[in-house]
């Protein structure tokens, strides 16, 4: 790490935040805010931290500027000035400022940046780098305590990522035919992707290259920054592409509704199905290494490593799923039949 | 001081950047622009946490191996910290999934009230 570009890329993401909440087109907003994503996945990269940084570049940087785009896409674009309260304003600049100056009082007691044996780094984390290659064979750290040591959070997170799913499309969707006469009067003129022969040719060619190379993320997370969650949310960015540059409906013959709910389903099972597979077998709860029982021509360490890789492919469904889901459920504004 | 300044100017920035996504929470009138203020205090919180796994002079937490499976010695002070990187991990992609959740919100609250604006969707309520 280099501090002269840390102080440099930090100063630059305050001033990003900042642009992105002072402008007023919302879009812009948007915009601004996927660049400070993608300032912030540079410092955490500068930091060594190359799995969050990939997650954030495909997530902060991508996907989440596509919702809110397509959030704005169907509603309305600018924000009409209007007479604000100031004194509500300045109360909240006090208990903001306030909150600012306790937080700042405990910045003293931190351990020193980057000290090896502050608290932190010591305990728990240190057996998971001491131990990861002879207890499971991965030299990826963070895929073995994502996917093994702390299997648990993964399932559960996986899990916050399906029931996310399922409250969207509990609160947006709307029967077809039903309340079709709310036309939403300040949106955008309908989209008519026939104007753009180049992006439709252009993304035609990138959709598998993209899908390969998120096959190679989940595949290849043993042993490089990837996994589960990186290579889902490049799956799922592909189809997100898919629909933009060509319609919903081109989406959805490939790929129907019922599917995208039943694969994220399918996603958890398969994660909690390899644990009660390992209570099964006599041990505990997502207890791998009982798994070379039933893996041909493995021992209990490579038992592991090979069933990360099986929840790895779990968490890589649902998070796909949720994230065209979501997608589709914001573009269409829950009608799912045309949009963005 | 210059030192000392650049060994706690991550915790500082930390804090700006959370109070910034703090201040949108509250202060601003548009339901997006709160979406993003909530994100921009997620991001401060990730940021905290890498900061804290990050160690001075070492390298990504990928261990060095043989092809034969012989393993080397391995000094975990000459790694990043796993372990924070992996909460983190998880914590963005959920984090995107509660985004998604707030903006079909604001959608469906849009549909109803025809504004992003809390004063306007006040006085719709209040009517």
């Amino acid at each position: 790490m280099i501090w002269q570009f840390d102080l440099i890329l930090l100063t630059l993401v305050v001033i990003f935040a900042l642009i992105s909440l002072r402008v007023k087109d919302l879009m812009g907003a948007s915009i601004v805010f996927g660049a400070y994503s993608f300032l912030m996945c540079l410092i955490w990269a500068g930091m060594g931290a190359v799995d969050v940084a990939f997650t954030e570049a495909a997530v902060g940087a991508g996907v989440s500027t596509v919702f809110m785009i397509a959030t704005i896409y169907n509603t309305g674009r600018m924000i009409k000035p209007r007479p604000q309260d100031m004194s509500f304003k300045l109360l909240m600049m006090l208990v903001v400022v306030i909150t600012g100056a306790f937080l700042l009082t405990a910045v003293n007691d931190f351990p020193e940046w980057g000290d090896p044996y502050s608290p932190v780094n010591d305990h728990v984390a240190a057996y998971y780098l001491t131990h990861s290659m002879s207890d499971t064979a991965v030299p990826n750290v963070v895929t073995s305590v994502l996917a093994d040591y702390r299997s648990f959070d993964t399932m559960f997170e996986t899990a916050v990522v399906f029931v996310a799913l399922i409250g969207i499309y509990g609160i947006i969707r709307r029967r077809r035919k039903q309340d079709d006469s709310d036309s939403d009067t300040d949106a955008l003129p309908p989209y008519d992707p026939s104007e753009s022969l180049i992006i439709r040719q252009a993304s035609r060619m990138m959709v598998p290259f993209m899908q390969i190379f998120a096959l190679y993320v989940v595949a290849h997370g043993h042993h490089s920054p990837g996994g589960g969650f990186q290579g889902g949310v490049i799956l799922g960015a592909s189809l997100i592409l898919y629909s933009m540059s060509y319609n919903l409906p081109t989406l959805f013959k490939k790929m129907t509704e019922k599917w995208i709910i039943l694969l994220s389903a399918i996603g958890v099972l398969i994660f909690s199905g390899v644990g009660v597979i390992c209570m099964m077998l006599g041990s505990n709860f997502l207890d791998y290494s009982v798994l070379s029982q039933i893996l041909p021509a493995t021992d209990s360490v490579m038992a592991r490593s090979h069933a990360m890789l099986i929840v790895e492919i779990g968490v890589a469904f649902t998070v796909m799923c949720a994230m065209v889901g979501i997608y589709t459920s914001l573009a269409s504004n829950g009608r799912f039949d045309k949009g963005l | 001081m210059l030192q000392e300044l650049i060994a706690s100017y991550n915790y500082i920035i930390v804090v700006v950047i959370m109070m910034i996504g703090l201040w949108a929470m509250l202060a601003k009138q548009n339901l997006i622009k709160k979406c993003i203020g909530m994100a921009i205090f997620q991001t401060g919180i990730i940021l905290f946490y890498i900061s804290m796994g990050a160690k001075k002079g070492s390298t990504l937490p990928i261990l060095e191996h043989a092809h034969d499976g012989a393993h080397h010695a391995v000094v975990a002070a000459h790694y990043a910290n796993p372990l924070t990187q992996i909460l983190m991990l998880t914590a963005i992609v959920v984090g995107v999934a509660t985004l998604g959740v707030a903006l079909t919100l604001a959608q469906k609250v849009y549909q109803q009230n025809r504004s992003y604006h809390e004063d306007k969707i006040l006085e719709k309520l209040s009517k």
